[in-house]
């Protein structure tokens, strides 16, 4: 099979969770001699091409962050420019977000299972996972770590030709977080704060406070 | 200003033009933006708002004015339109910069993590669309946003609906 990916994140390329994802996932999908071209909606001078790739493929991967429940506008912009198709094409999914749990992305999914039909293509279902924020920031073995499950989808895809349903609700779990679970994240709120303010110092060279309130005056 | 409309469609739009109206009428202090000659880029993800700028988009355009207005506001009604399904880009785009309204750290809220809020600010949003959409899933979006947002949906209307919009304005 050959697999065209579309990378829908506007974050730049170097800094993107979303495509450290794909590499892994791809490297699962091409270890059985299929082959991919992947494109990015962050180099907007690209859409034409994009277009094209899109015009000329029938299995088409859409992979996603999730932008306020939902996909990002900058993706919305651009689906909004493509000619709808004769109804062969298939297009799957992959969504991750920051927050752990699966039932975070479910209001999404459920937009993304409706989308193909708008541009006149086949749902072929949606690979989602949270939990993903850390992947650009953590040491390179614990991304590695993180990141083996999607080889390990990527081999699946390749196998399936989609993203069962039933397989992908199980790579998305926690669906929910358990109450013990829970229970350490709020215990463990000031070694979380430290990790996000030593992130944003070490990565964003920052050393304001993260709770900054700079219109605080405006409030009403 | 107690009601804020913000409109992503141009005000000669027919449709919107006669609704705005009647919204403007009948709310208390309303304010009317229109977008469409305003440059709003979309969000480009790069978490500076919550880690390197915290609370400032670092993209300079005209939304930060506008995020200023959501602060003041008792309640936001977006005017819109859709495309395959779902808001049009560009209002995609209002929601998405809105982040810097929240802070990077984490709560567990029934179960569920969320961002805590940068502002105590009770966030009401109402959505007025036209265009095919599925209405029942228009509202799941905006209940869900909100409720991320540690705010209120006040329901998504198609715009022959807009009684309904006006009621629960009125007694947002």
């Amino acid at each position: 099979m050959h697999l065209l990916i579309v990378s829908c994140t506007p974050r730049a390329v170097a800094a993107s969770n979303t495509d450290k994802i794909l590499t892994a996932f791809c490297e699962g999908f091409e270890a059985q001699g299929n082959t991919t071209e992947r494109y990015y909606l962050a180099r907007r001078d690209t859409w034409p091409q994009i277009r094209d790739a899109f015009a000329q493929n029938d299995d088409v991967l859409f992979a996603l962050p999730l932008f306020v429940e939902c996909v990002p506008g900058m993706m919305l912009e651009f689906l909004e420019t493509l000619t709808p198709k004769a109804g062969k094409t298939k297009i799957s999914f992959l969504l991750q977000g920051g927050f752990v749990e699966g039932c975070q992305l479910r209001c999404c999914e459920a937009y993304l299972e409706t989308l193909p039909a708008y541009l006149g293509c086949i749902y072929n279902g949606t690979l989602l996972k949270g939990g993903m924020f850390g992947v650009s920031f953590v040491p390179d073995q614990q991304r590695e770590k993180v990141l083996a499950p999607f080889v390990q989808a990527g081999t699946q895809f390749a196998q399936d030709g989609c993203f069962d349903k039933q397989k992908a609700n199980e790579f998305a779990q926690p669906e929910y977080l358990s109450k013990g679970k829970a229970l350490v994240l709020r215990l463990s709120k000031p070694v979380q704060k430290m990790v996000f303010r030593k992130i944003a110092k070490e990565k964003m060279h920052s050393t304001e406070p993260l709770d900054a309130k700079p219109f605080l005056q405006v409030v009403k | 200003m107690e009601y804020l409309i913000v409109s992503t469609l141009p005000p000669q739009h027919e449709g919107a033009a006669e609704l705005i109206g009647q919204l403007a009428e009948t709310l208390p202090q309303a304010e009317v933006v229109y977008t469409q000659q305003m440059k709003i880029s979309a969000c480009l993800g790069c978490n500076s708002c919550w880690l390197k700028t915290p609370g400032r988009c670092p993209i300079h355009d005209d939304y930060e004015p506008l995020m200023l207005k959501f602060l003041q506001a008792k309640a936001v009604v977006f005017v819109c339109d859709t495309k395959l399904g779902f808001l049009s880009y560009q209002a995609k785009n209002l929601f998405d910069r809105i982040l810097p309204l929240a802070t990077m750290y984490l709560t567990i809220v029934d179960g569920q993590m969320r961002h805590i809020p940068r502002y105590h600010k009770n966030l009401a949003a109402a959505v007025l669309y036209t265009g095919q959409s599925d209405n029942a899933y228009l509202n799941r979006w905006l209940a869900r946003a909100m409720l991320n947002l540690h705010g209120v949906s006040l329901g998504a209307y198609p715009f022959e609906e807009k009684g309904a919009a006006l009621d629960a304005l009125a007694h947002c």
